[in-house]
């Protein structure tokens, strides 16, 4: 076997992450050479002599977490759920002042307004006038007398 | 106590009771659970940050995140699931801050290179019996290794992780976590070349 092949075979003996039919080979190859079974001690020995840190979390640290994913629980309005709103309710406003705007201009403009702004009796004045002398006409042609607004 | 002495569990029956009851209501759940998988996972991450606090914040933020999308968990080992989220977020950190870890150039305050700040800081009484040398050494060798080799490196000799849950981790196949592991096994070998020739002299 090939010291390359040799290693990886080596480490994934160490995982346990051999089949069975490598184990075998592997077993083979360390019963036939001594290149093999002192690469496989030098493995061991530096898996051996590998210090492990003891410094742990602070005490706190679970607390921390703890207190984190409550926070994460709790319904937090985000940016995009407190500006879609907003900015509906704002098109919602300016829609309804804009409606309103409107029929305050139309009101403003129209002849209706223009004559209840200014308190002058338009309509009347002149038809009146001319209904009288329409009726005048009318019984002059029959000889009765007629109220035209009664027609 | 290494990883191998934790019971190396396949998200057991004991990892999602206590997950089950912390949704449930009961935070000490959440302290067992983290208790049990402190040491490996606080200690890889102290060798990928800057500092103790740096990587209690890292920490935190592990298990946050793994309770929050324990949906998405497919895993079968939740210490496998917590590491893959510490890679992502040490992946994450490096890209933002181009915080690549180069640790034999880097110095702290005091210009103590980090890489021997750090393995002489956090060591257990197990550092005191005669091991301590080698192990000294072999810390300051692989803090010398590149980021992707040094985390096979660690994960599989202090986390004990399979190579396949490495490759997962790593999102690589298999073979790449292991010549990656060879690489640093090389490099560590020259690194070391007294300690291996003691070991051949010994005849052992």
């Amino acid at each position: 076997m090939k010291r390359k092949k040799l290693e990886k075979c080596l480490l994934l003996e160490q995982s346990g992450e051999l089949s069975p039919r490598q184990l075998r080979q592997l077993e083979r190859e360390l019963a036939a050479s001594e290149n093999a079974r002192i690469l496989r001690q030098e493995l061991g020995r530096l898996r051996g002599s590998v210090l492990l840190p003891e410094t742990e979390p602070f005490p706190w640290t679970v607390a921390r977490i703890s207190a984190r994913l409550r926070e994460e629980r709790r319904p937090v309005l985000t940016a995009t759920q407190v500006i879609k709103p907003v900015l509906a309710l704002a098109a919602c406003v300016m829609a309804v002042a804009g409606i309103f705007n409107f029929h305050g201009k139309q009101a403003a403009s129209s002849p209706v307004a223009v004559v209840a702004a200014a308190g002058v009796d338009v309509w009347n004045d002149p038809l009146e006038g001319d209904l009288s002398r329409l009726e005048r006409q009318i019984a002059a042609i029959s000889g009765d007398s007629i109220d035209i607004m009664e027609m | 106590m290494k990883t191998t002495d934790i019971e190396r569990t396949r998200m057991d029956q004991d990892d999602e009771k206590l997950l089950a009851a912390y949704r449930e209501g009961d935070s000490e759940a959440l302290g067992v659970l983290v208790d049990k998988y402190k040491r490996p996972l606080f200690g890889f991450i102290l060798r990928f940050s800057e500092g103790r606090e740096d990587a209690d914040e890292i920490f935190q933020e592990v298990w946050v995140r793994a309770i929050k999308n324990m949906n998405r968990y497919r895993q079968k080992s939740l210490l496998s699931w917590l590491f893959r989220i510490a890679h992502n977020l040490m992946i994450d950190r490096v890209r933002r801050r181009k915080f690549v870890l180069s640790l034999d150039t880097s110095a702290s305050e005091d210009g103590i290179p980090l890489s021997e700040r750090l393995a002489g800081t956090g060591l257990g009484p197990d550092s005191e019996t005669g091991g301590r040398e080698l192990g000294l050494r072999i810390e300051a060798a692989a803090a010398r290794l590149p980021l992707e080799q040094r985390e096979v490196f660690w994960l599989r000799m202090q986390a004990d992780l399979s190579f396949k849950e490495i490759a997962k981790i790593q999102k690589c196949s298999i073979n790449t976590a292991l010549a990656r592991m060879q690489y640093a096994v090389s490099k560590l070998r020259k690194e070391l070349a007294g300690e291996y020739r003691d070991l051949r002299e010994a005849g052992i």
